[in-house]
């Protein structure tokens, strides 16, 4: 039990936890900026994935691009990415927006693709172009499991996001280890704390706006 | 435009076959504007695949099919749209969206004719909101303007989608089954209000209909389709019992009590 001992009691100094609440900050924007970026993306190529909207020559080699994007671990894209682009946030949240839309696009595929295909023909019916229909037959059936899976996403990215200071993305992931090899085991302690109200906060959160939209 | 008594329909030669099963041989049919037509026949008698054919979703395997002049099987894309925008579609299970209110469901009537860009954002012209206005009072739900459609019950529900034609300014309207999930006294209520709306803006309106009782009713011309082909088609006064016999003979009572056996072999013939 000694690692815990060591840990104990957090270091709760003003500066340790001012270099806490900046840097879980830092590591909830990325998650949010990878997941804005990635949602957006992945609602644009969700719909022409999704096999009832589109010809099989546009929605067959989306499905493979996807499945591609969401097989790299995020962990792995930004190792490649911070080689690619330099260490700093940028890379974090490019690793992030790219597994969300892979993982999200295909979700939201899916969720189309169970839409219920009379509305469409109602809509076909009334004269409605291809951009009407989305919009009106399949978007409003839609749009509140899309607003769903981006917050369940969300709250997948912010842990990835805290994972990413350990490659050199910045953020809370980056102290934690900082501390840790330095073997100041009560900054260290204080960190993963901070990092867990953050988590805890945001999960909190977006169960309350789940929970609205049903 | 076509003149007065040009047909607003003309189907002739047609046949239509799906894999080596017929689901419809039809050598002529016409309808003119302004009928009232029921089809009935049996479950599987082809009453669904003409109407989806006459809106010009059903491509004929041979033969013709004229609406509103246009023949389907000879003409480009944008005049086929424009046509098909001037029929409407009503359907069994209504195909409302859940989740919009009537007004925005009725304002889906209008998609074809208001500006498209404008419509993806929800705008609507003080035009469109009009038309959407009157056909939603035509059909008595002026009270229930800002509900949800998910919170009507199915007799509004219908309402609302024949709101949603009329606003469309449909010159013909398609009913497939459009009372086959209401009870009957709803079933007779909508069945009036749609051909009221019908005759009040000078359309033709074909119904598909389970019960041939009430296509006597409603209607003022009765075609019976049994195994794709016409074997009924007057006035609905001369539907005596012995035709009936002939439109539903070896399907009889109701398609309720249809043999699973016969529907098994019928779905193999269409993967065929």
């Amino acid at each position: 039990m000694d690692f815990v001992t060591d840990m104990m009691p957090p270091d709760t100094t003003g500066e340790i936890l001012a270099i806490g609440w900046e840097t879980a900050l830092l590591t909830l924007q990325i998650a949010l900026l990878g997941t804005a970026i990635g949602g957006l993306f992945a609602v644009m190529l969700g719909l022409l994935a999704a096999n009832n909207l589109t010809p099989e020559w546009v929605h067959h080699p989306l499905k493979v691009l996807l499945a591609i994007m969401r097989s790299i671990p995020v962990l792995i894209l930004a190792l490649v990415l911070v080689r690619a682009v330099g260490l700093g946030p940028f890379p974090g949240v490019l690793a992030i927006a790219i597994h969300s839309v892979g993982n999200l696009g295909k979700l939201f595929a899916d969720e189309c693709e169970t839409a219920f295909e009379g509305v469409w023909e109602a809509m076909d019916s009334a004269g409605a172009n291809w951009w009407q229909k989305v919009r009106f037959a399949v978007w409003p059936q839609v749009a509140p499991q899309i607003v769903s899976l981006t917050l369940y996403r969300l709250e997948m990215n912010i842990r990835e996001s805290a994972v990413l200071g350990l490659v050199g993305c910045g953020g809370i992931g980056f102290y934690i280890t900082l501390y840790q090899r330095s073997f100041n085991y009560t900054c260290m302690c204080t960190m993963v704390l901070v990092m867990l109200v953050i988590v805890l906060a945001v999960d909190q959160l977006s169960v309350q706006i789940r929970k609205r939209l049903t | 435009m076509a003149e007065r008594n040009a047909p607003v329909i003309l189907v002739e030669h047609l046949r239509v076959n799906y894999g080596r099963r017929v689901a419809l041989c039809i050598d002529q049919l016409r309808f003119d504007r302004g009928e009232c037509v029921g089809i009935i026949g049996p479950s599987g008698a082809g009453k669904t695949t003409l109407l989806r054919a006459i809106k010009g979703y059903v491509r004929p395997t041979r033969g013709k099919i004229e609406v509103l002049g246009l023949n389907w099987s000879m003409c480009d894309r944008s005049a086929r749209r424009r046509v098909q925008r001037r029929i409407g579609l009503i359907f069994q299970q209504f195909h409302l969206v859940p989740r919009m209110t009537v007004l925005q469901n009725v304002l889906c009537g209008r998609l074809g004719s208001t500006h498209r860009l404008k419509s993806l954002f929800g705008r609507f012209s003080a035009e469109d909101k009009q038309i959407a206005w009157r056909a939603i009072c035509e059909v008595g739900l002026q009270e229930q303007v800002h509900q949800r459609a998910d919170t009507l019950s199915g007799g509004q529900q219908q309402r609302v989608a024949i709101a949603r034609v009329v606003a469309q300014q449909p010159e013909v309207i398609l009913a497939d089954e459009p009372v086959s999930n209401l009870d009957p006294v709803l079933g007779a209520e909508v069945l009036t209000l749609l051909v009221e709306v019908t005759k009040h803006h000078d359309a033709t309106l074909i119904l598909n209909l389970h019960q041939p009782a009430l296509a006597k009713r409603f209607v003022n011309r009765v075609v019976g389709l049994r195994d794709g082909r016409i074997v009924f088609d007057d006035l609905p006064s001369r539907l005596t019992d012995d035709q009936l016999q002939e439109v539903y003979l070896g399907y009889e009572p109701t398609p309720l009590y249809r043999d699973d056996s016969t529907a098994g072999r019928s779905m193999a013939m269409v993967g065929a």
